[in-house]
């Protein structure tokens, strides 16, 4: 083994080994490679570097981009891409691997600067940025306009001219800035800013952002976030007038109008003096027009009062005026004759209901009924008191039977002592030779004598047998 | 007002405001709801309104000037740093 090692090779380093691949690869690859593939695994490094990977369906080649490259690629690559690449294989020897120093990185199928621009009007549109909303209006007549652009190229030339053919009268500011190379965009956001904060002395109605046409790397400045958020937060509204017709960035999207090309940017700024001017005249006409009509109408007026009756014959004013005297004099009579008719013929009216109602008729009606009231009275009278007629005879009767005096009427009397006026009940109640009266029915009387009497005690003497008459009847 | 009066207070006016009033004297005569005497003071101010904004139209300079950045350590006193670079 031994000798086999010393015969066969010398011996390596680990360092030497990883070196002499290093040298071999570098040797047998071309210098640049160009590989198409997805970015996966991306990572971004806190130094800036960014380490990732490109695979295809069956391999995956481990990548590097350090910060230098990325800070030239405008588009953000991210997984998922898929990506042009172009660089070159190294070999990192303490770590005996490989992988590709990119270079340049495009997106595959679509241009990088494309794709930047995509997703920065994603980005922004999705902040709203770009909303109707957030749109200042206009000022209808502009006095003063600031011109932000490049101060040497045509555009200040051709933003002016498309101004001042329409609308003279505007006072222009160019404020001038780099439109174009890295820093332009900031540059010309710091611009925004700075004539924002000045605008109490500058006094601009209006911003124009412009600069003529070029590539789409020369228009890139106008795509920037750093732009795009001072369009957003200016106070002064601001029309973007970049490049040709056909090109839109996203100053455009942002600002509050845009003008598609920095001569059109007169159109969308100020309105053209000649329509101001026909518009002045017809004011003008109809100014004129009216105060005319209203004189004539005026004068009109004024030639009716004086050809008027009035002015011809003043005395008719009088004459008129006692015509219409007389007019309400006949009026008033007529009026107070159909009152007085009128009043007539309600008292007749109330005459005829009273006639209607017939009070002597009413009286008899109410005789007859008073009389015959009365008669109904009677007759209840009267029957109560023949009722009451009745009740006392039966009442009298039924007393009548009680009346001791009644026994007499069936032939029972009653003996009294002359002497002492008592009721004789008892032999012992009489002597010899006393009167005695005795009381028959219907108040008839006898008087007698005792001639005998004879005591049986406990028995009550009831009749009066041996007592004889002594005097006559009396009624 | 007297004429002289209102002359001055018609050339203070902007294009704007000029324009605004004169529409407004215009919509009032037209409606025809104002005396004849007042019909004839806003006819004249109309008519100054019209030819102040002629004015301020055929007097334009058509001038350009430039704004310098600002130079923040510098006290503010050249700020609009006139300076005419193109003319009509």
């Amino acid at each position: 083994m031994q000798i086999q090692t010393q015969t066969r090779t010398k011996i390596y380093t680990v360092t030497q080994v990883n070196s002499l691949v290093k040298d071999v690869l570098e040797a047998n690859l071309p210098s640049w490679l160009t590989i198409k593939g997805e970015i996966t695994d991306w990572k971004e490094h806190q130094s800036g570097h960014r380490y990732f990977s490109l695979k295809d369906e069956e391999s995956v080649l481990p990548c590097a981009m350090w910060r230098s490259t990325l800070a030239k690629i405008k588009f953000k690559p991210g997984n998922g891409l898929a990506v042009l690449v172009t660089g070159s294989i190294d070999l990192y020897v303490p770590q005996g691997r490989y992988k590709l120093i990119v270079d340049e990185m495009i997106p595959a199928g679509m241009g990088a600067l494309q794709l930047a621009f995509e997703q920065m009007v994603r980005k922004l549109e999705a902040e709203g940025l770009f909303s109707e909303a957030h749109k200042k209006p206009l000022p209808k007549y502009p006095e003063r306009i600031g011109i932000l652009t490049s101060g040497s190229g045509a555009a200040v030339h051709d933003i002016a001219v498309s101004i001042h053919n329409r609308w003279p009268c505007t006072r222009l500011y160019l404020y001038p800035v780099s439109v174009q190379g890295p820093g332009a965009a900031a540059e010309i956001a710091a611009a925004i800013r700075d004539v924002n904060r000045r605008n109490d002395k500058l006094k601009l109605n209006v911003l124009i952002v412009g600069r003529g046409g070029g590539s789409l790397e020369d228009l890139w400045a106008f795509n920037e976030e750093v732009l795009a958020r001072a369009i957003f937060d200016s106070r002064i509204p601001i029309i973007s007038a970049v490049g040709h017709e056909v090109d839109t960035t996203v100053a455009d999207l942002v600002a509050d109008a845009r003008a598609s090309t920095p001569t059109k940017a007169g159109v969308v700024a100020v309105p053209d003096m000649r329509d101001v001017l026909g518009e002045l005249s017809g004011h003008q006409r109809r100014l004129t027009g009216s105060i005319r009509s209203q004189l004539g109408l005026c004068c009109e007026y004024l030639q009716t009062i004086l050809a008027s009756a009035a002015f011809r014959n003043p005395s008719l004013s009088v004459l008129n005026r006692e015509q219409h005297l007389d007019d309400l004099t006949w009026s008033l009579d007529g009026a107070m004759r159909t009152m007085l008719i009128e009043t007539r013929r309600q008292i007749q009216d109330y005459q005829d209901q009273v006639a209607k109602i017939e009070p002597h008729r009413l009286l008899g009606r109410m005789m007859v009924e008073l009389n015959e009231l009365k008669s109904r009275g009677l007759a209840a009278v009267t029957k109560v008191l023949n009722n009451r007629d009745l009740e006392i005879t039966a009442r009298e009767n039924r007393l009548a039977a009680l009346n001791p005096k009644s026994v007499l009427n069936r032939g029972y009397s009653i003996t009294m002592n002359k002497q002492t006026g008592q009721v004789v009940r008892t032999a012992d109640d009489v002597q010899l030779d006393d009167s005695l009266i005795t009381e028959l029915a219907d108040d008839n009387r006898i008087e007698s004598r005792v001639t005998g009497r004879a005591s049986v005690p406990a028995r009550h003497p009831e009749s009066c047998g041996d007592a004889r008459p002594t005097g006559e009847q009396r009624s | 007002m007297t004429e002289r009066k209102q002359k001055d207070e018609v050339g203070k006016l902007t294009f704007e405001q000029a324009i605004q009033q004169l529409k407004g004297i215009v919509d009032r005569i037209e409606q025809g709801e104002i005396p004849l005497q007042d019909s004839l003071e806003q006819y004249e101010k109309g008519m100054a309104l019209i030819k102040h904004c002629r004015d301020i139209l055929q007097k334009a300079e058509k001038r350009i000037e430039k704004i310098s950045k600002e130079e923040r350590p510098e006290p503010e006193e050249e700020q609009e740093n006139s300076e005419p670079l193109l003319g009509g």
